[in-house]
């Protein structure tokens, strides 16, 4: 099956539900542009107090926020609304049909829907990245902004593969509706450094729900942090998440009965 | 009278007691944010001895004592009611001889605290134990003189959200409108930092604001950091704010109320 074929059907289709509600779009984009303010002022308030945070400078929590925006981009356009839908479609049942389709189930229940506008926000992060780089004087070599990218995407894995885990529970226990909330509250915790976390927080976020991988890391890596073997061992990290997700998600399907039978 | 209040507590209660599990995820979410700017504060505050006079101990007991006002001054108002209005459900509430807003939302509101309050506690206590806050400059008068300020500022919150609520009668985007009020509070309240942290044309606004009475004032009032003057200022605000908030919520909800015309009848 054409996976890239199936993924562009899906735009579509979305990108003609959000056309549906275009006056909501339009506020939403505003809206999202006041917490972008909000995020920037806030950060803006921290600085006038002081020079750095736990070592890091303003233009290095701006590029962090850009890759916080990155994963909350992931999480609002597609972990939300995927999730709504896979719970309603276990208490309906109609995940039956889901799983008649000739197309790999995960990846069904996870990219069929698409909060389309939330693009925009991809691109407003990209800029975030770049110009608090730029700010912050951080002196970056191709080698680094390479091991940026692969981190950043490797991070996203490991949020997308706990995502997969934490909606494959329901399978199990029929009754978890509140499947993505510990990921969702957890959330926030990207936007500063991790290392100024006190240490029960800090491993919280980094090894139970590790929200930090995505966002701390890849900065990290960026700064020079990290040396390339533990930046490898991250990227293995992503993988062999992936792996563990898929796997868990098969037994999740041997598990599941339907809500009709 | 009482009676009326008594039943509506015991329904309201067994409602709320049925999503109990949800009480939690939503204990969490609340949770998370204070405790993030804690750390970050007082990591500032240990690397450079103090932060415009406030030491690390001074943002611990700061947002641990703002974890429990805004425990009992928040409400969940847009969340419980603005549907009622959108779907038509009101319509049978309306028919009842008692206020749907001020007696069976509000009820509803207190039981979701007194629950979220249950869970809330053992949590608080953990955090105590680890964040080791040392609340050495807390007087009785202080908390006494908080109690009063708290109610106030409870009671502001919760008229103006209904009022938010309430322009549900108008308008189909009344979530959208409620996440720009949020982002005022966010910024006027003290919730991201003690106002003295912030520009000193934000720390003039905020004074003549409600939002501060809602967490800052409280806090501030439970830690003993407020002169007289600043204590009596802070009250004259809240009795101004409060007959305000009570004429905006009556303007609109009777004009509101007027103009409904649910599903169906």
């Amino acid at each position: 099956m054409n996976v890239s074929k199936l993924l562009a059907a899906f735009l579509k289709v979305n990108v003609q539900m959000a056309m549906a509600y275009r006056a909501d779009t339009v506020v939403n984009i505003l809206l999202n542009i006041m917490w972008l303010g909000w995020e920037l002022l806030s950060l803006g308030i921290i600085f006038s107090n002081t020079d750095t945070i736990a070592g890091w400078k303003f233009g290095e929590l701006i590029a962090l926020l850009g890759v916080f925006r990155l994963v909350h981009t992931l999480m609002i356009a597609l972990i939300w609304p995927n999730t709504e839908k896979f719970n309603q479609s276990i208490r309906d049942g109609s995940m039956d049909y889901t799983l008649l389709q000739p197309v790999n189930s995960m990846f069904l229940v996870t990219f069929s829907r698409i909060t389309v506008w939330r693009a925009w926000d991809l691109f407003l992060a990209i800029i975030l990245v770049v110009v608090g780089i730029n700010m912050s004087n951080t002196i970056v070599s191709p080698l680094s902004i390479a091991i940026f990218i692969l981190l950043t995407i490797s991070g996203a894995i490991v949020i997308y593969s706990l995502w997969i885990v934490l909606i494959a529970l329901t399978f199990w226990f029929t009754k978890f509706d509140n499947n993505v909330t510990i990921l969702q509250a957890l959330l926030d915790a990207g936007r500063y450094p991790v290392t100024v976390y006190p240490a029960w927080l800090r491993i919280l976020v980094t090894f139970v729900i590790p929200i930090a991988v995505a966002t701390t890391v890849p900065l990290q890596g960026l700064r020079g942090e990290l040396s390339v073997g533990r930046a490898v061992l991250f990227m293995l990290i992503g993988a062999g998440s992936f792996l563990i997700a898929s796997q868990v998600w098969k037994r999740g399907l041997k598990q599941y009965s339907g809500a009709s039978s | 009278m009482f009676k009326i209040f008594q039943r509506l507590w015991q329904v309201n209660w067994a409602e709320q007691w049925q999503y109990r599990a949800n009480l939690i995820m939503y204990l969490l979410y609340w949770l998370v944010s204070p405790i993030i700017y804690l750390a970050v504060w007082t990591s500032i505050a240990n690397s450079k001895g103090s932060v415009n006079g406030l030491t690390a101990n001074d943002f611990t007991t700061y947002y641990m004592t703002l974890l429990i006002v805004d425990q009992i001054t928040s409400n969940i108002v847009i969340h419980t009611f603005g549907y009622k209005i959108q779907d038509g459900t009101l319509a049978g509430e309306l028919i009842r001889p008692i206020h749907p807003m001020l007696t069976n939302a509000l009820v509803n509101n207190i039981a979701f605290k007194a629950l979220t309050i249950l869970g809330f506690i053992p949590i608080w206590i953990i955090l105590f134990f680890l964040f080791k806050p040392d609340y050495g400059g807390v007087t009785l008068t202080g908390i006494l003189l908080s109690i009063p300020a708290m109610i106030l500022g409870f009671f502001i919150s919760f008229l103006l959200s209904a009022s938010i609520t309430a322009l549900a009668f108008w308008t189909t985007r009344v979530y959208s409108i409620h996440e720009f009020y949020y982002a005022l509070v966010l910024l006027f309240s003290g919730q991201f930092v003690p106002l003295t942290l912030m520009p000193k044309v934000i720390q003039e606004i905020a004074q003549y604001l409600p939002f501060q009475l809602f967490l800052y004032y409280p806090v501030q009032l439970i830690l003993g950091r407020l002169s007289s003057a600043q204590i009596v200022q802070g009250y004259g605000m809240g009795l101004i704010w409060l007959i305000v908030a009570i004429t905006v919520f009556n303007l609109v909800w009777r004009n509101g109320v007027k103009r409904f015309s649910a599903v169906g009848a």
